[in-house]
């Protein structure tokens, strides 16, 4: 019974992982398309399809480390998803006017690189059982220039959409109301992006001791 | 008798060791280490036994009270101990007084003065009675608190990381503020009366059994500080084991069933979260030490925190 469970969580992840694997390949081959073609204007009306939909789904990896199905911890995969799902549906989404920003691009090309290695990197291991040493490496190392890239490009794009949000009024519940509850997107949104100042260095030294580890035992192994 | 005094790294924190008497306390020791190394002062020291390579398990802490020659296994001469350096200590009751005071502040701040003009809301502002009623409450509620931190409260510890400081003070003014700026706003609209009446009444009825609660954990322990464990008995804490969280989150319950804010709701949840963390440790804590066995007094079947539920 134990081994039909332990056979099944790999087949499920193995779909998984691959699955969001290709949705984030469309991404960066629309982007990269859509950039030499009709320039960075053009690039979030081609992705915008797979990207939502790869980006939503990392939402099913939450409930992954709840049930325990992956070992990775919550507290690092929670904030980690939260601002990529403000990134795409509460600024990108909600705030039109932000689609056509150059950011954008750097945006989902930070993105998509970034989630092609990891999905790869763990479709692999689940169908394979491992992933060749080079996949590791890459895992391991390229964060160290999209991490700041991808993060630059969401706090830019959360800035250049700050005065629209203040002026559609969007998401916003005022008082007065039975519950005596305000809700104002405007705020909320600099508080996200204040966030990011704790938040960054954070994330970024998290991932250097991850890479410590990983490459370490890699050596060791 | 010597004592090595060492990093959890394993090196030397002073060179050639503390020599002390053979009767000497861990508290003689506290202050020899204080005395070479100016900084680290008693209640920055964490002493520990060194663990056995390879064993799981939590080191033992040197009590200050204790001799030395206790830890000693079986060389009376030599005495090897860990230290860790705690980083800078505040004394609870100021780590108390500086988060309880931001809350004292800002509320009547809200009340009083014309902030919300800054928000946009021109204009003459009408108070409800329940907003009075509420600022006497609130600030009843956190004179209480800094009137116990000094007065009643008995700590286990003398002091508290000043890294505390911070985080608790962000807590408690940061909820304050929120819960401030939506009872005192100026179109808040307030629940009825026999509602209004019913949350501060019963709000005010567990404040004063909190301070009962209080009373009856302050007897527990000795003023000297010994810090020991005792089974709570009496009032409520017959049934529940800490019913000084139970009365406190029952009390903010009758504050919000009065004020009806989903601030105040989120903060009741989260203070509620945090209480019963709390709740659990001490109850499998009391559970632990009172198993009935070689003469201990067994712990009774109680609540941990919120009867009927938990």
């Amino acid at each position: 019974m134990a081994g039909f469970l332990s056979a099944l969580r790999r087949i499920y992840l193995s779909l998984y992982n691959w699955t969001v694997f290709i949705g984030w390949f469309q991404v960066l081959y629309f982007a990269v398309k859509a950039l030499r073609e009709g320039g960075p204007t053009t690039v979030y009306d081609a992705v915008e399809k797979p990207l939502q939909l790869a980006q939503t789904a990392a939402v099913l990896e939450i409930l992954h480390g709840i049930v325990g199905l992956v070992r990775s911890p919550v507290s690092a995969t929670l904030p980690q998803i939260g601002s990529r799902l403000f990134l795409v549906w509460g600024i990108l989404w909600s705030i039109p006017e932000t689609r056509t920003h150059v950011l954008v691009s750097s945006l989902v090309i930070s993105w998509s690189i970034t989630e092609i290695i990891r999905y790869s990197f763990f479709g692999m291991k689940e169908a394979l059982g491992f992933a060749p040493s080079w996949l590791l490496w890459l895992r391991y190392s390229t964060f160290l220039i999209l991490y700041p890239t991808g993060i630059t490009s969401e706090v830019g794009l959360i800035y250049v959409a700050l005065p629209f949000i203040k002026a559609s009024e969007k998401y916003c519940i005022r008082m007065p109301n039975k519950w005596n509850f305000t809700f104002d997107y405007f705020y909320a949104s600099i508080i996200a992006l204040a966030i990011y100042v704790p938040g960054s260095p954070h994330m970024y030294g998290y991932m250097l001791g991850q890479r410590k580890k990983a490459l370490s035992k890699s050596k060791t192994a | 008798m010597k004592v090595t005094l060492v990093s959890r790294s394993g090196r030397e924190v002073i060179k050639g060791g503390i020599e002390l008497a053979d009767g000497a306390t861990v508290s003689d020791l506290q202050e020899a280490i204080h005395g070479r190394i100016k900084k680290y002062y008693p209640s920055r020291q964490r002493l520990t036994l060194p663990l056995q390579a390879g064993s799981q398990g939590k080191p033992i802490v040197l009590v200050p009270k204790s001799k030395l020659a206790d830890y000693c296994n079986g060389n009376a001469n030599n005495l090897t101990v860990v230290f860790k350096d705690l980083g800078i200590q505040v004394s609870y009751s100021t780590l108390f007084f500086w988060e309880y005071l931001g809350p004292l502040i800002i509320y009547p701040i809200c009340y009083y003065f014309p902030v919300y003009k800054y928000f946009g809301y021109e204009g003459e502002r009408v108070v409800y009675p329940v907003q009075t009623y509420a600022l006497y409450y609130w600030c009843f509620h956190y004179f209480k608190r800094i009137t116990e931190t000094f007065f009643i409260h008995r700590f286990s510890h003398a002091t508290s990381p000043l890294s505390n400081v911070f985080r608790n003070c962000a807590y408690y003014w940061t909820f304050g503020t929120y819960i401030a700026y939506h009872v005192n706003h100026p179109l808040y609209t307030p629940v009825g009366d026999l509602q209004m009446k019913i949350g501060f009444t019963f709000g005010l009825i567990c404040q004063i059994s909190n301070l009962y609660c209080h009373l009856i954990l302050r007897n527990l322990r000795s003023p000297s500080g010994n810090g020991g464990y005792q089974i709570p008995g009496g009032f409520l804490f017959n049934i529940v084991t800490c019913a000084n969280y139970t009365t406190e989150i029952y009390q903010w319950l009758g504050f919000n069933i009065a004020t009806q804010t989903i601030a105040g709701y989120v903060f009741l949840i989260v203070a509620s979260l945090i209480m019963t963390n709390w709740a659990f440790a001490k109850h499998w804590r009391l559970k632990k030490l009172f198993d009935g066995k070689e003469g201990r007094p067994r712990y009774p079947r109680r609540w941990v925190i919120l009867p009927p539920f938990i």
